[in-house]
């Protein structure tokens, strides 16, 4: 639930509460009132009629007065009675029950008793708090009804600053080497969430650049040992007194640095990728770079017998030469390193590059294909990065890969390049 | 001729002067910026292996001494930095060559050569081998004077062999230089055997020996056929 229903839901239901309540106070309180005055009245006749009678020693004449009714009724022997209430009673006049207001009292007048029944309608009164009540409703209502777009208005230009962090937030990569830049706000807590946002992420983002520096340099350190090793093992083989056990040996180790090495250079070029250092783009035509490649594994093809049909149409696309290259290499390298004796390798080149190649009889497992080191065919020099390194260049070009299985051995990449020319 | 070795790491030097060191050519080697400088003040060389990242200063600078003052043929970058950027300015600022650690000592061999060949014999650049005859102008090959007609892989396979005769060449060296390194091959070099195959085959039709001698499926080395 948004802040701001949630906010309305309580500010609602409390404030038409209150409101309701007051409404019912300020009724009773008004009706309260009016009965008093009323009474007062009533009391006032009441003194009238007394002072009347003291003087003149009979009943005063009835005298008409709109909404108010005199009675007087003689009684057979004394009774104190003295009391005001209110009552409904059959209105002649009107031909209709009303509610009055009545003061009963006795007094006598030459020796006899009379009751004096003096009442006054409350229907005026009661008209006049319905319409107080009602315009006071009304009121109520439209200050709610402002008070709620108010808000609205308000608070939703109260928290713009936070969705702006939000949606700053939103679009912050990790490998971004730009500082995040929140817009200022003067609030307080905004302005303090976006330093703490700032100071949280550039941290993150300096501790993931020196990680990346780290592979980087850590790749580059490595090539001297790894160009000293070679160099001896290069040198070790020129020796003419091996013997075929030591030269098995020596092969052995020849064979461990060269994986040592590819290992190192995919590291430091999936390094390279994150770290953006091959921005530079060009129209590369796809067709005439992809035929200089079969032509270089021709040979490979060739000795392992795997039968190789072309489809290549015309087909430039933008991207980084050099990571390109890698690209189709890699899809290549893999397609024929996976492949089996005799097997085939298709590659179609319409909008999209597909590569299609036998191997082994099923699917690998997608949640892992494009994890480093978690190749799933381990073989010697395999370390599960071609598929990392496809994958980064894709991420770094704005391609997309996909890949595919099909029943009993077929496996196939797709390479989707979008409109990126 | 005299090649000068300027590369910081001792070992590395040393392994580049056994290999490169020959009757042909004598090696000397600078392990700093300062006598590197120093080397190149007072001496001349055929071609100069330089590496970049020296301790006490950069390569790029001996570099720039080298080609003010003339003092080498060819200048040929080895660097651990497999930079695009470090690569485009090193050529631009007149070296010949650019090789990234780690390589195969055949593969720095065979580029002093190409270099050396290039600049010391224009006009008339043959390699002769015994029976053997290159024209490397013409890219034509002739086995006991006649003409044999070679695959453009064959062609570099044999000049490959022939830079870095009497040594043995691993599969990988060979398969690195015709193929490129950056063909993933899973250690399966089958494919380098058909070439060479075909070339013994040239050289037999052709009366010549047979120079290619298997070296315990660790590589290949040229030389003479022992007696």
């Amino acid at each position: 639930m948004k802040l701001f229903a949630k906010y309305n839901r309580i500010n609602i239901t409390s404030t038409i509460l209150i409101f309701l309540l007051g409404c019912l106070a300020f009724f009773l309180l008004l009706r309260y009132i009016v009965i008093k005055q009323v009474d007062e009245d009533l009391k006032i006749e009441k003194n009238e009629i007394l002072t009347y009678v003291n003087r003149f020693h009979h009943l005063p004449n009835i005298i008409e007065v709109r909404d108010q009714y005199t009675a007087y009724q003689k009684l057979d022997k004394p009774l104190h009675i003295d009391k005001i209430f209110t009552h409904t009673a059959y209105e002649k006049n009107k031909r209709r029950n009303e509610l009055q207001r009545t003061i009963e009292f006795t007094f006598p007048v030459n020796d006899a008793w009379y009751l004096a029944d003096v009442s006054k309608s409350l229907e005026e009164t009661n008209r006049l708090i319905a319409s107080i009540i009602i315009i006071t409703i009304t009121i109520i209502l439209l200050i709610l009804i402002v008070t709620f777009f108010i808000n609205r208005v308000v608070l939703k230009k109260l928290w713009r600053p936070f969705y702006n962090t939000l949606e700053t937030l939103q679009q912050f990569k990790l490998s971004n080497t730009n500082a995040v830049q929140f817009n200022n706000t003067n609030t307080d807590e905004f302005q303090y969430l976006n330093t703490v946002l700032t100071n949280a992420l550039s941290k993150a983002q300096q501790d993931y650049q020196t990680l990346k520096e780290f592979t980087e340099n850590a790749s580059h350190e490595l090539q001297t040992p790894l160009a000293v090793i070679q160099s001896k093992l290069d040198l070790l083989i020129q020796d003419e007194h091996l013997s075929e056990n030591e030269s098995g040996i020596i092969q052995s180790a020849y064979d461990a640095v060269q994986n040592l090495n590819k290992l190192n250079q995919s590291l430091l070029l999936l390094a390279k990728i994150e770290n953006k250092q091959f921005s530079e783009t060009t129209v590369i035509d796809l067709k005439e770079m992809l035929q200089n490649k079969l032509s270089q594994f021709n040979d490979l093809w060739k000795s392992r017998n795997i039968q190789v049909q072309t489809n290549l149409s015309e087909k430039s696309i933008r991207g980084n030469k050099y990571l390109v290259e890698i690209l189709l290499n890699n899809l290549l390298s893999n397609a024929t390193k996976h492949n089996i004796e005799n097997g085939f390798i298709h590659i179609i080149l319409n909008d999209d590059l597909e590569i299609t190649n036998s191997g082994i009889s099923h699917s690998l497992d997608e949640n892992f294909l494009y994890k480093r080191f978690s190749s799933q065919n381990k073989e010697t020099g395999n370390y599960g990065l071609g598929l990392s390194i496809v994958q980064q260049i894709c991420i770094a070009s704005g391609y997309t890969s996909a890949y595919n299985f099909s029943a009993p051995n077929v496996h196939t990449f797709r390479l989707d390049f979008h409109a990126s020319i | 001729m005299k090649i000068l070795v300027i590369e910081d790491e001792r070992e590395l030097s040393k392994s580049i002067c056994e290999y490169l060191g020959n009757e042909q050519f004598i090696t000397e080697t600078a392990y700093n910026f300062s006598s590197a400088l120093e080397k190149i003040s007072l001496y001349d060389y055929a071609c100069i292996i330089l590496d970049i990242n020296l301790p006490d200063g950069s390569g790029l600078e001996i570099l720039k001494e080298i080609k003010a003052n003339n003092k080498a043929d060819g200048v040929i970058i080895i660097s651990a930095k497999n930079s695009l950027d470090d690569k485009i300015y090193g050529l631009k600022t007149g070296a010949d060559d650019y090789l990234t650690k780690p390589f195969h000592l055949s593969e720095l061999s065979a580029r002093v050569f190409a270099i050396i060949r290039r600049k010391s014999f224009e006009g008339k650049n043959i390699i002769t081998f015994d029976e053997l005859q290159i024209n490397l102008t013409e890219k034509q090959v002739f086995i006991k004077g006649k003409l044999s007609e070679l695959t453009k892989k064959e062609y570099e396979l044999l000049l490959y062999l022939v830079s870095n005769k009497n040594k043995v060449i691993s599969k990988s060296a060979i398969a690195e230089h015709l193929w490129g390194d950056n063909m993933d091959l899973a250690d399966n070099y089958d494919f380098i055997y058909t070439h060479i195959k075909n070339l013994r085959k040239k050289f037999l039709q052709h009366g010549a020996p047979d120079y290619i001698n298997s070296v315990y499926g660790m590589g290949y080395k040229f030389s003479l056929p022992k007696p």
